[in-house]
């Protein structure tokens, strides 16, 4: 038997005034066609973005380095900040209690919302609760983001009085970022000498993580006015290059 | 030659009426952005497929190169990274893929939350929904330690921490999820095979019962 064996050859695949409900079409080859064409577009931009949005790989992790300021992925944001607002005794009701109703009551919608009616404004009671709860944790995961972009800080500042102090790991162990950047060239032609050409130190301390502490203006003051046995501008020679090695130190975030 | 092929094939399966059941199944319009803007709504479910489907892909090619081992694995990513030819893409896929599947997946909940398409008859597909977040949320949590970096590293050894506290079976939980009493070589090997074998199977059955479902019950019609 042909495929379609109802249509006959030539004909066009269907007519709307041919359906029994008007304005359907059916989803193959109708349908998925225009649906694939959303997808091309969606899956464009999702390529553009990881083209020109690179991941970074952190050095080896190192059980010993307890100043590492640990952080979830994002989308467990909202939960690790909810642990911040139980603290002690109340400590339940963050890890366990909470999330637990939030899931259960996920989970059971279809049998709280028993109502016939679909339509979002006359069932204001689930409505007002999904749009609550949707802004709350929006809310959560840039709380915690706030206040974690905080902690680094703060610790980049509790190091400023005298120099960070970066852990010593094998050089095979760092992965450096963006070895594309012309700071990154500079950087082995000078820099490396004493520190290392992975930045696992020598010398010099180790620098490989540096941009976790300090930000490319900071570098740049360093560099052009080192304290500690370090030559003036590192031995490079403009303060153009200087700045090109401060901008990509200030990557390097360990 | 292809017709005659199909035909050979055909009249010894009968496969015209599976794939014609799919085909000719009617799209209604109220979910159809070609006829009314705004139904792109009803795209989300659609496009967290697809992304599911790309990480699927890219986690396959990234397997090719990744070594589960505590003194291999952030070596084999950093060769990924560096030295596998458009390795950085794959791998950025498959990182930036994770966040983009658990935001698809939340606007789709939205619009089925707030379209109210899951109450009767659909409950049984919003449950099935819901259990697919949690084992996207499971993904995540478990492909975040394979960099074996210390970004990963002490994330998860947090996750672990938390988990240990809560009363009673907490420490249970713990050693369950990291195969001893700390973040180690046991947790990496454990992290990989819940990663890409646990919760793949339960991901596909899933979303097999899921897209069964909406065949059975269709979409729910228009508000």
């Amino acid at each position: 038997m042909a495929a379609g064996g109802e249509r006959i050859p030539g004909t066009p695949r269907y007519r709307h005034h041919h359906l029994k409900n008007p304005g359907t079409e059916p989803f193959i080859p109708n349908f998925l066609l225009k649906e694939w064409i959303a997808g091309s577009v969606f899956l464009l931009a999702f390529m553009l973005w990881v083209v020109f949005n690179p991941v970074d790989l952190g050095s080896k992790a190192n059980p010993d380095d307890t100043s590492f300021i640990p952080v979830p992925d994002w989308y467990f944001l909202f939960l690790y900040q909810l642990l911040k607002y139980f603290p002690g005794d109340n400590e339940l009701f963050g890890t366990i209690l909470v999330p637990m109703v939030g899931a259960l009551l996920l989970l059971f919608a279809p049998w709280l919302d028993t109502k016939k009616t679909r339509h979002p404004y006359k069932r204001p009671l689930a409505t007002a609760g999904m749009v609550l709860t949707t802004f709350l944790v929006i809310w959560l995961t840039n709380e915690a983001a706030v206040q974690h972009a905080a902690e680094v800080a703060a610790a980049s500042g509790q190091a400023s009085p005298g120099l960070p102090v970066i852990p010593k790991i094998e050089a095979s162990q760092i992965h450096l970022v963006d070895t594309s950047d012309p700071g990154y060239q500079l950087f082995q032609n000078t820099c490396a000498n004493c520190h290392g050409h992975s930045g696992e130190g020598g010398a010099g301390p180790p620098i490989y993580a540096i941009g976790k502490y300090w930000d490319a203006k900071k570098l740049y003051d360093f560099i052009e006015n080192p304290v500690g046995g370090m030559p003036k501008k590192g031995t490079l020679s403009s303060d153009d290059d200087v700045k090109k090695v401060a901008d990509w130190l200030a990557k390097q975030k360990g | 030659m292809l017709k005659k092929a199909y035909d050979w094939i055909d009249e010894r399966l009968n496969v015209t009426p599976l794939w014609r059941d799919v085909a000719d199944h009617e799209v209604p319009a109220h979910v159809n952005p070609a006829i009314k803007m705004s139904a792109f709504v009803y795209c989300f479910g659609g496009l967290t497929f697809l992304v599911i489907t790309t990480q699927i892909l890219s986690g396959m090619f990234l397997a090719m190169y990744y070594t589960p081992d505590i003194t291999n694995a952030w070596y084999s990513v950093r060769y990924i990274t560096d030295e596998v030819l458009l390795g950085n893409v794959v791998r950025g896929m498959h990182f930036w893929g994770a966040s983009l599947v658990i935001i698809m997946m939340f606007l789709h909940m939205l619009r089925v939350f707030f379209t109210g398409a899951y109450k009767k008859p659909r409950e049984m597909n919003w449950v099935v929904g819901v259990l697919i977040f949690f084992v996207v949320l499971g993904f995540g949590f478990t492909g975040y330690l394979l960099p074996w970096d210390q970004k990963a590293y002490w994330a998860t050894a947090v996750g672990a921490q938390l988990a240990g506290s809560i009363p009673w079976i907490g420490p249970y939980i713990q050693t369950l999820l990291l195969g001893s009493h700390t973040v180690g070589a046991l947790t990496l090997t454990r992290f990989f095979a819940i990663h890409v074998f646990f919760l793949p199977a339960a991901l596909l059955v899933l979303l097999a019962l899921h897209f069964i479902m909406i065949r059975a019950q269709h979409i729910a019609g228009p508000l």
